[in-house]
């Protein structure tokens, strides 16, 4: 090989280690279609305070109840999870920021903007709780939940709702409980921006 | 042989360049003399409920100085307060609270919330804390009149420090015969965050400025790596 082809061999290498190089990189944004609340017929939400953005911490968790893996079942389990927060807990509107479904579909709760009620009083005011609709203690969601989640984060930092330094927690991180379920937990240590 | 060997070497030691230790992650916070710093410090619940909690100063010479910590190990909510030092910690809430009150501008330097178990090695929790104090009236002043009037009885050193920081919702570099000018303007001291500034970490400094240096020094290591590359061929080639 002669001098000048290997020099530019080298430059590009460079050139794609520079692309490649830095701190673990958040995957690309594939798109970050959110099923809004009208869409699973919510009744207005009733919650007021509001969340100091951009937000740096994310808690995964989940509802440990049933999963769903269509559209229609999906909607309807929103619906459940919904149901129970605001009939049976009483509380100002379903309590997760954002739920994922194992359709692969992201279902917007309270949103980026309003505090959830999804970890506790701390953390509450100072994250954005997404909640995986199954129980994770011996199945895993699908890879296409997991983007779908992902996806949301990255649109989060896109937007300017998470902060760029953002930190994922597992609900278990930081309560004592055992969501996420073992399996989903152990997937989410493996997240670039997981910090324990 | 050689030059194959060198070349490796160099390849390594570019990749290696590249990738960023997982260190935790240091936050700016900038205060004014007199006020309260607040930080939480998160931490595992399952790993350290238990155990004691300290906030530390990392002296000029790397050494850490254990400024508070936290006595109590059964896992129920305690305060302790050493001087001007405070800590809650919430095990229930996997949170540490950090207070320091009455900051002084010697209290500028870095800190960080740990996990105490000497003899070991104290584990670190994030943020790391970049502690800033600077002299003078407060950074986020809500009364603007009151503040016209101190500006014009302070030295003109002060002046400018305050003003910049007050009227420039874009960069801090502006003159100072401009500033001036903008001090009677009815916009001063009321819009203070600006899309375009990076604020979460307290400290207003433009985006584009943060970009240009982080390109700048990705560029110039990738750069002597590749002359570094060149010169090697040049020097062992055929």
């Amino acid at each position: 090989m002669s001098a000048p082809c290997a020099l530019l061999a080298w430059a590009l290498l460079a050139l794609l280690g520079l692309g490649l190089g830095g701190p673990r990189e958040d995957p690309p944004i594939t798109c970050c279609p959110i099923v809004p609340r009208r869409e699973w017929r919510a009744p207005a939400s009733k919650c007021t305070k509001k969340l100091k953005l951009p937000v740096r911490y994310v808690v995964v968790s989940h509802t440990a109840g049933s999963p769903c893996d269509c559209p229609a079942s999906c909607l309807m389990q929103v619906q459940n999870v919904h149901n129970f927060h605001t009939g049976t807990l009483n509380w100002c509107d379903v309590g997760y920021n954002f739920l994922i479904g194992e359709d692969g579909l992201v279902y917007e709760g309270r949103g980026w903007d309003t505090k959830g009620d999804h970890t506790g009083p701390t953390w509450n005011l100072i994250s954005i709780g997404i909640s995986f609709m199954g129980n994770y203690m011996e199945r895993s969601p699908p890879p296409r939940a997991l983007r779908a989640a992902q996806s949301l984060l990255a649109w989060g930092v896109a937007q300017g709702k998470l902060s760029p330094t953002y930190e994922v927690k597992g609900h278990r991180d930081v309560q004592r409980t055992l969501s996420p379920g073992d399996r989903l937990y152990e997937i989410i240590q493996t997240w670039p921006r997981y910090h324990e | 042989m050689r030059k194959a060997r060198l070349q490796e070497l160099l390849w390594m030691l570019f990749i290696s360049e590249l990738q960023a230790a997982t260190e935790p992650h240091e936050e700016k916070y900038v205060l004014a003399a007199g006020e309260t710093l607040n930080v939480q410090c998160p931490f595992s619940i399952q790993k350290y409920a238990n155990s004691q909690k300290a906030w530390q100063r990392l002296m000029d010479t790397g050494e850490p100085l254990t400024l508070v910590f936290t006595e109590s190990v059964s896992g129920n909510p305690s305060q302790v307060r050493m001087g001007r030092y405070f800590l809650e910690d919430i095990p229930s809430e996997a949170m540490l609270n950090v207070q320091m009150t009455s900051l002084q501008v010697e209290d500028s330097g870095l800190y960080r919330c740990v996990i105490y178990h000497p003899p070991k090695d104290p584990d670190i929790l994030s943020p790391l804390v970049r502690l800033v104090v600077i002299k003078g009236t407060t950074v986020s002043d809500k009364n603007p009149t009151q503040n016209l009037a101190k500006i014009s009885t302070l030295p003109p050193t002060t002046t400018k420090a305050q003003s910049t920081l007050l009227n420039s919702p874009r960069t801090v570099t502006q003159l100072l015969p401009k500033s001036t000018a903008d001090i009677s303007s009815p916009g001063l001291g009321v819009n203070i965050t600006n899309a375009t500034d990076v604020t979460s970490y307290g400290f207003r400094v433009p985006v584009i400025n943060i970009v240009i240096l982080v390109l700048c020094g990705l560029l110039s290591k990738s750069l002597v790596f590749t002359v570094l590359l060149a010169v090697t061929q040049r020097s062992f080639g055929p």
